[in-house]
């Protein structure tokens, strides 16, 4: 097994109701591109970014839902192994804010309680349009012990924020983790391993 | 969210089974439009794994499935004069003789208990199967009502099986076994004896042991399958999760163990090279007959003249009768016979077995010491991830969606769209039904066999040992000549599948009658009920069941589509789970369906590499191999196996 170039992996999950911008951004972060909203997603399982904090190489997996939140239904295999959770609404659809706790049911359901969820209230470029008021949205996060930012995919506002943000949080919880549990205790579930099984070399 | 589905498809799966699965993610990812329904709230249909909530929902959804008959005819109007319709069915009739007992202490808190007792008195008042009897509250709110079991223990006197019906009847039974005597007494009775029960049981949690209330409090967290299978390391499952690249979306355990149960007693069976030799209760001889015997075993084939001149005259034998004429001690034939070739003895050839035998040994070695893996989280995880492949490449999903009918063209015999539950039309020229989804009318020629299954919650392992985390295969041979025999599973916490301290059984076998009349005597050798008191003797004790289910499930394997009634060419039938150990069978419906629909296209390829697609400088500069994609300083449960790094270590 020859070492990648990075010290750490982590997978990210985007969740949320449909139309609030997951894939704008992800594309926006990992590409940055804004997209006019095609169906370019097809065949793209999770995209890839690698970025730098302190001195250390942090890669990170970022899962998008495949369209499956569109009829509510995410298979509960998404959720797991992964080290943190995006759920996205967006501030001018109050239905998108009141579909939070019933993705929360799902996170509390199948993802790992180690998991680490951000709550991100997308589209602040169309503030004009408004429907969600940002204290809100606070007060939801902070009852739910969440972190909370406000972004816009499309004018690239917090985006880069967003995922630095959860990249050193996930580094400091990844440290903790290796300081208490120590080596070799397996936590199975913990999204520690992302199992590829390109295998076929072998054999 | 009240989106509409798009009206033009390539092809309809109903059913989100493996084998649907597992032909809509080859359909999507070669290009057809996919659409992707199930009339449940959960994927997988008779293959789906549950939490502890969930699987008590399920067994309740089958007691209301009996009464519940929502006729609805919205689609009649929407079939034109030059049109059919095929009817689907409305409910699932393919599990029966549903059967609960919770032997763990059930430490009641009052408020709890009222509402079960609550429950029993509207269940007397009401009609035996009347649906009314369970809480709706109970389904939606999931913590809370953790206590669905206790709400719904109803004792076996309802007026129904009074007069002895036979078992068949439909009727899901929960039995609370404890309480199922107490149940003509007043609730004054009831609350006296639950208040000293609940004394009783803050005695027992000081001294450690495992109440129901834990396994509901802890329920959340493991995953209880309904079909019980393991994937052979060399089987088509593994090859097509590889192939796909599907298996980055689960991670797998090793089997660790097979075992025996001969005399009373539970064995570990040595089965590579180092096992036979490293066995303490083999002798020197029996080592050498063992290893001599497996290795015939692998290269039979290869020396056809020696294999039939010698063993022409075997070809008319059971592969028992073969064994016998083997330079094999009883003890190794046994081995052979029910823990490596896993046959049955009455029925399989000498051929089978050796086949099955050499499947096995063929499997040894590529992931670990046994011929197995098993998924984490359950296999009800495998067709969810077909699912979102199928997904990934554009196929559409729709949950607790339901097909009313199948449109037929009378001209051109052929279906055209379906009619869904809101009355949409929606048009494709392929159709897939699991065959569950079928009405009486379609299946009435339709012969099925039963599986009996079986799933305990036990307080430790059938053969203890140093580590506790030990995934068991045992096989108990059927007792009588008509009987089958019985696959026990046993799997520990690791596999997420139970909760810390306790070891989950499967055990699964072909029905020749109820499961639990089935099962039960095996439940019985290998285990007993967990009881109140006597703690000393623990050393010696089986392990305790602390809470049990019994179902029959319908085996809609090796149905041949002729016999459904009046099916169109594009309608394409699959089964639900077979009885087997394997998934090949799944894997095989899959392939051919779709090498029908898609003729001359690849069956799965791998997707693009996701890294490929990058455009930032960094990483599309590194590798695209993604065999070791683990953060180095991550501590990745060692013993989850990534399907490809661990093949080397072996043998």
């Amino acid at each position: 097994m020859s070492m990648e170039d990075y010290d750490f992996l982590f997978k990210i999950v985007l969740i949320g109701n449909a139309g609030v911008g997951k894939t704008c951004l992800v594309r926006r972060f990992t590409q940055g591109l804004f997209p006019p909203g095609q169906g370019a997603t097809i065949g793209v399982d999770f995209m890839i970014k690698t970025v730098e904090i302190n001195g250390e190489k942090v890669k990170l997996q970022i899962w998008d839902t495949a369209g499956q939140e569109r009829f509510r239904s995410i298979t509960q295999s998404y959720y797991r192994s992964a080290n943190a959770l995006i759920l996205t609404y967006d501030i001018t659809c109050e239905e998108s804010f009141r579909c939070l706790p019933e993705w929360l049911r799902e996170i509390e359901q199948y993802a790992s309680n180690k998991v680490i969820t951000v709550l991100v209230g997308n589209k602040i470029d169309l503030a004009e349009r408004r429907e969600v008021s940002q204290q809100r949205a606070e007060e939801f996060s902070e009852a739910q012990d969440m972190y909370y930012l406000e972004t816009s995919a499309k004018e690239s506002d917090n985006v880069e924020k967003l995922f630095l943000d959860l990249a050193c949080r996930l580094i400091s919880e990844a440290r903790q983790n290796t300081l208490v549990n120590n080596v070799s205790s397996p936590l199975p579930g913990e999204g520690k391993s992302i199992s590829y099984l390109t295998c076929c070399n072998f054999n | 969210m009240a989106d509409s589905l798009p009206s033009e498809f390539d092809v309809i799966v109903i059913g989100t089974g493996l084998p649907e699965s597992i032909f809509a993610a080859a359909c999507s990812r070669s290009g057809q439009r996919v659409l992707h329904v199930d009339s449940r709230s959960y994927y997988g249909g008779n293959w789906a794994s549950f939490s502890f909530s969930g699987l008590l929902s399920w067994i309740k959804e089958y007691q209301e499935n009996n009464d519940i008959v929502i006729e609805s005819s919205i689609w009649k109007e929407q079939i034109l004069e030059n049109e059919e319709a095929i009817v689907l069915s409305r409910k699932n009739r393919t599990i029966q003789n549903v059967e609960v007992f919770c032997y763990a202490s059930q430490n009641l808190h009052e408020d709890i208990e009222e509402t079960g007792a609550l429950q029993k008195n509207h269940a007397s008042v009401t009609s035996a199967n009347s649906t009314e009897a369970a809480d709706p509250n109970c389904l939606s709110t999931e913590e809370v009502s953790l206590s669905p079991l206790n709400s719904e223990v109803t004792a076996y006197q309802t007026p129904n099986s009074d007069t002895e019906v036979a078992p068949e009847v439909n009727d899901a039974e929960v039995t609370g076994k404890k309480e199922s005597h107490s149940d003509d007494k007043t609730s004054e009775e009831e609350t006296s004896k639950n208040k000293s029960t609940a004394e009783d049981s803050t005695e027992q949690l000081k001294k450690n042991r495992i109440a129901y209330s834990q396994i509901i409090k802890e329920g959340r967290r493991f995953n209880i399958d309904l079909v019980s299978k393991l994937l052979y390391s060399r089987g088509l499952l593994i090859d097509l999760l590889i192939k796909s690249n599907v298996s980055r979306y689960a991670e797998f355990k090793n089997i660790t163990r097979i075992l025996s149960f001969r005399e009373g007693r539970v064995e570990q069976v040595p089965c590579s090279r180092a096992d036979v030799f490293n066995n303490r209760h083999l002798t020197v001889i029996e080592k050498r007959m063992l290893m001599k015997f497996l290795t015939f075993c692998m290269e039979y084939e290869e020396h056809p003249d020696e294999y039939k001149g010698e063993y022409k005259a075997y070809e008319t034998i059971t592969f028992s009768e073969f064994l016998k004429t083997q330079k094999l001690t009883p003890n190794l034939q046994y081995f052979v016979l029910h823990s490596i070739a896993m046959t049955s003895e009455t029925t399989s050839s000498t051929i089978d077995g050796l086949k099955a035998t050499k499947n096995f040994l063929h499997c040894l070695g590529r992931y670990g010491n046994t011929p197995f893996l098993f998924p984490l989280y359950g296999q009800g995880e495998l067709p969810q991830c077909f699912c979102r492949m199928c997904a990934v490449f554009g196929g559409i999903y729709c949950l607790r969606h339901s097909i009313q009918c199948l449109v037929v063209d009378k001209e051109s015999g052929k279906c055209k769209a379906v009619i869904d539950q809101f009355g949409q039309r929606i048009n494709s020229k392929h159709f897939l039904v699991e065959d569950s989804y079928f009405s009486e009318n379609t299946c009435s020629l339709v012969q099925y066999r039963q599986i009996s299954r079986a799933v305990l919650i036990t307080d430790r392992s059938v053969l203890k040992t140093n580590s506790e985390q030990q995934i068991s295969i045992l096989t108990v041979p059927g007792e009588e000549p008509e009987t089958f025999a019985v696959r026990v599973i046993e799997l520990c916490s690791s596999t997420m599948t139970c909760m810390k301290g306790t070891y989950l059984v499967h055990l699964t076998c072909t029905s020749f009658k109820t499961a639990r009349e089935d099962l039960e005597p095996v439940v019985q050798k290998l285990f007993i009920p967990y009881t109140e008191m006597e703690i000393e003797n623990e050393e010696v004790e089986k392990p305790r069941i602390l809470w049990a289910l019994y179902f029959n499930m319908r085996d809609s394997s090796k149905v041949s589509r002729n016999c459904y009634n009046d099916l169109p060419p594009n309608v394409y039938v699959c089964s639900g789970p077979d009885c087997g150990l394997g998934n090949d069978n799944a894997v095989k419906q899959a392939e051919t369906l779709f090498q029908q629909i898609c003729p001359n296209e690849d069956f799965c390829p791998p997707p693009p590499n996701p890294e490929d697609i990058v455009l930032d400088e960094e990483s599309s500069q590194s590798e695209a191999s993604e065999s070791s994609a683990i953060p180095p300083n991550s501590e990745t449960p060692k013993e989850n196996t990534n399907i490809g790094n661990s093949e080397e270590s072996c043998e």
